[in-house]
């Protein structure tokens, strides 16, 4: 997808370079408690080959598992940050250390679980799912820096809404048409050697879409001016291209199976809708509909109803349709407050994952059995400060149309981490959908970067007023003046 | 053999230990944040001049709002337009509550919020382009 970014007539090439201190400290903070993490693993993992050797460990090794890759991802961060100094904005300095730390242990989870879970080979070389990810993190963050750093004018989102929600319905059609099936749901797009879940990039394109329609229309829609019996509705022709929108991509998931992207997109519409309104009624409704769509997706979709019959009861078919369940509460279990420590949990049962999908969709299990319950509390705790960043900045946004794209993004991230951390741990029904900065994935870390870089372009606060104006007193007045 | 568990239970307890260092030197940088903007911008709001053909007042320039703003050709108005399509007393801008309203003072000419016309008090959310007489403005947060 091309898109014609609209050069700013203000963009000069001239560098005015900024300190970013606050950036740089939380990032040694950050490669610090990575290094800390490697070692650690290193070192599990080379006692654990020793004992089912029968060997005693000699000496103390520290080394982490694949030390070049640790450094790679160090220099990379190293890198962005460098270029956010030389851009010179004043953008937000947290967001970016919190995301690295959330993909550094992603990086660590994928280096400690067996590499050949996923494989793609390049020639001669063949990378492993370290190296993939790894891969994948680095075009993400060099997605973050151009993004965060060359972004200026958000004119190009806010003029062609419409061209976007359009390229994101013909996306995914296209890979309903052309796609290819895994597990049952028809969610990837290949092209080439290339392949990816369109529906992770229609998230970005949809609140960007519904970011332009609300803050254009935000006062029609607060207005009630339609009556419906007892229930007061905005105008209806203002409601429905927006409902239809998303209608249409809600209706294309649904017949896709992607049931935890439609939830996704279910909830962000009623969030960013609360969000530019300001009207509680406009949730209770959407939640009465969803209470009501639920129902009749239950009763129609044989594949929902073993998902929720696996939620309410995955004990019923441990082996079968709730194995993974299973296998991902044992997990959290074996757990317990401290974990067994990374690299030392449960690595296969005859040779096979205890948790199928363990990189893609159980990330936070084989996290909350390695580093425990205080483990998962710090990962949730991370993407709290990336939300309450978005907010943040969403607060601070200099008119409606950034405030509500930033709250959106902001709640894309927080709403995903939430389905899927729910979902593993039985709280809802489990709907496959990854797990947002950590999990493996090229579309889902693409799409993050996407979402992370925009949030850095937005929270740029222009340039710094200038100081006022140094009252020349005497002498500096005869100096100039004489000058 | 023992040395080298205990290095490790340590090492893990120093990974996790970090990471929560980590969340408190995030969670500090947010509350200074925080506190900063608690203060308040000092201003509820800033009309920026997009497009004025007399020059009066310049293109580019920007107005800090009061709670209660007038514009008009009348010297004594909040901002003084210089537009010989600009009534004497011509809009009023208000802040109510948490969001700006403009008023149109019964003008000749009428004000137009995002090219439409407005009748008496309309909403005016940050962003939007305010038309009065000749001269277009837009409606932005004021500055912190």
């Amino acid at each position: 997808m091309s898109v014609a970014v609209q050069v700013h007539p203000a963009v000069r090439w001239r560098l005015h370079p900024r300190p970013r201190t606050t950036e740089l400290a939380l990032l040694a903070v950050v490669a610090a408690t990575l290094i800390a993490g490697a070692a650690s693993l290193g070192a599990t993992q080379r006692l654990r080959e020793a004992t089912e050797a029968g060997r005693a460990i000699k000496a103390l090794d520290l080394a982490p598992p694949d030390p070049r890759s640790l450094a790679v991802y160090l220099g990379a961060l190293l890198l962005v940050h460098l270029v956010f100094v030389l851009a010179g904005r004043r953008t937000d300095q947290v967001l970016l250390p919190a995301v690295a730390m959330l993909g550094g242990l992603g990086l660590l989870l994928m280096e400690r679980l067996p590499q050949g879970l996923v494989t793609q080979s390049f020639g001669d070389a063949e990378l492993g799912l370290g190296q993939l990810q790894l891969a994948w993190l680095l075009v993400a963050m060099a997605v973050i820096s151009v993004l965060a750093a060359a972004v200026r004018s958000d004119a190009w989102l806010r003029t062609y809404k419409y061209t976007w929600a359009a390229a994101g319905i013909a996306l995914l059609l296209l890979t309903f048409a052309f796609g290819s099936d895994v597990n049952g749901a028809r969610l990837t797009l290949s092209i080439g050697p290339l392949s990816g879940q369109p529906s992770e990039l229609l998230k970005v394109i949809l609140v960007i879409f519904l970011a332009g329609y609300l803050s254009e229309n935000r006062a029609l829609l607060a207005d009630e001016s339609t009556r419906l019996g007892p229930i007061r509705l905005p105008p209806l022709p203002y409601l429905a291209p927006m409902v239809a929108m998303w209608a249409i991509a809600l209706g294309i998931v649904v017949v896709q199976r992607d049931l935890g992207a439609a939830l996704l997109f279910f909830a962000v519409f009623l969030g960013l809708l609360y969000v530019a309104t300001g009207r509680q009624s406009y949730v209770v409704g959407g939640l009465i509909l969803f209470i009501a769509g639920s129902w009749v997706l239950y009763n129609l979709f044989g594949h929902v109803q073993t998902r929720v019959d696996n939620w309410i009861d995955p004990w019923r078919d441990p082996l079968g349709a709730g194995f993974q369940a299973v296998q991902g509460l044992y997990a959290f279990g074996r757990g317990g407050f401290l974990g067994v420590g990374l690299g030392a949990g449960l690595p296969t049962i005859g040779g096979h994952l205890p948790i199928p999908a363990v990189h893609t969709d159980y990330p936070l299990a084989a996290l909350g059995e390695e580093l425990g319950l205080i483990g998962l509390l710090a990962i949730l705790g991370l993407y709290l400060v990336v939300v309450s960043r978005g907010l943040r900045i969403a607060a601070a946004a200099r008119d409606d149309f950034r405030a509500i794209l930033a709250a959106g993004l902001a709640l894309v991230i927080g709403i995903q981490a939430f389905i899927i951390a729910a979902g593993n741990l039985k709280l809802i029904p489990l709907t496959g959908i990854t797990l947002p900065l950590i999990s493996y994935g090229g579309s889902s870390l693409l799409a993050n970067a996407l979402v992370i870089g925009l949030l850095l372009a937005l929270s740029d606060r222009g340039p710094e007023a200038p100081p006022p104006p140094r009252r020349r007193r005497g002498l500096g007045r005869f100096r100039r003046s004489a000058a | 053999m023992d040395g080298f568990v205990l290095t490790l239970w340590l090492l893990r307890l120093l990974f996790l230990a970090l990471l929560y260092a980590f969340l408190y030197a995030v969670v500090r940088v947010l509350l200074r944040d925080l506190r900063a903007a608690s203060r308040g911008p000092a201003e509820l709001g800033r009309l920026v001049v997009l497009a004025s053909p007399r020059g009066e007042p310049p293109p580019g320039y920007s107005f800090p709002l009061d709670v209660v703003t007038s514009l008009g050709r009348d010297v004594n108005s909040g901002i003084v337009l210089d537009d010989p399509f600009a009534s004497s007393e011509h809009a009023v801008l208000t802040y109510r509550g948490s969001a700006w309203y403009v008023e149109d003072r019964n003008s000749t000419n009428g004000s137009y919020v995002n090219g439409a016309r407005i009748e008496g008090l309309a909403p005016l959310g940050f962003g939007d382009e305010l038309q009065v007489g000749e001269i277009r403005f837009r409606l932005d947060r004021g500055r912190e």
